[in-house]
């Protein structure tokens, strides 16, 4: 059965104050999908969490360095791909930000928002590309 | 992202107004450094979005509340606010109440 798809794909420049523009960008493309404000807001939040880590521990802030994103829609799921230009990193390493060891942490929260409020996360084998995806309810008739 | 400091009962309370992120963050921590207190409240009713450069944020001003010997509540989440400290176990660290009134007579 052949479904609508949509794709687009954008480059960031690894700077923090684009992080805010980009989201806003992507978001206006994923308008149509049916999503409650609850769950718009879970996918603005993942989406900013991972450009920043892509910025910051991939790509090290240099603006030069693009930070890809590609964004997938179908009547299924939202898909999105993260991908930094760094070595990437063992995520199986990220210390748990919930026990109360960690709590008073102020690092290491990002990925874990990611999967607890993403339907599935998953990381490639090196680490640097981050592949969220968020089902969407089924549209009625 | 606004910020607007009032007293209530010797209790500084931080009104924030907007969304805390990554690029109002540092202007949060800014405000915190410049009117430092004991008793501190953060009023997050009319905060929309927060991620976790924000989270992060407010844990550092508690950790800094707490070395002074201080104590810091926060008030007016809203559901989906108060869902991103439960599912990050910071509901167990901070105080949380429901008004501002509340977080006040707690803290004073």
């Amino acid at each position: 059965m052949t479904k609508d798809r949509e794709l687009k794909e954008y480059r960031v420049p690894s700077d923090l104050s684009e992080v805010q523009r980009a989201s806003a960008d992507i978001l206006d493309f994923l308008k149509t999908v049916p999503l409650s404000e609850g769950g718009l807001f879970d996918l603005r939040l993942c989406l900013e969490e991972a450009l920043i880590n892509a910025m910051k521990y991939g790509n090290r802030l240099r603006p030069e360095v693009p930070v890809e994103v590609g964004v997938e829609i179908d009547s299924d799921e939202v898909r999105i791909r993260v991908k930094d230009q760094g070595p990437g990193f063992d995520v199986a390493q990220l210390a748990d930000c919930t026990q109360s060891d960690n709590l008073l942490r102020t690092r290491g929260r990002g990925v874990y928002l990611i999967r607890k409020l993403m339907d599935r996360a998953e990381y490639n084998a090196c680490g640097n590309e981050l592949l969220m995806v968020k089902r969407l309810p089924k549209r009625r008739g | 992202m606004t910020v607007k400091v009032i007293q209530r009962d010797g209790v500084n309370v931080f009104q924030v107004n907007g969304e805390i992120n990554i690029s109002t963050s540092p202007e949060l921590r800014k405000s915190f450094e410049t009117q430092p207190s004991k008793k501190i409240v953060v009023d997050l009713e009319k905060v929309s979005y927060i991620d976790s450069s924000g989270l992060a944020t407010l844990v550092e001003i508690l950790k800094k509340t707490k070395m002074q010997g201080g104590s810091l509540g926060l008030s007016g989440l809203s559901e989906k606010v108060r869902s991103l400290f439960e599912i990050t176990k910071l509901d167990k660290l901070f105080s949380i109440h429901p008004t501002l009134d509340a977080a006040v007579e707690k803290v004073r």
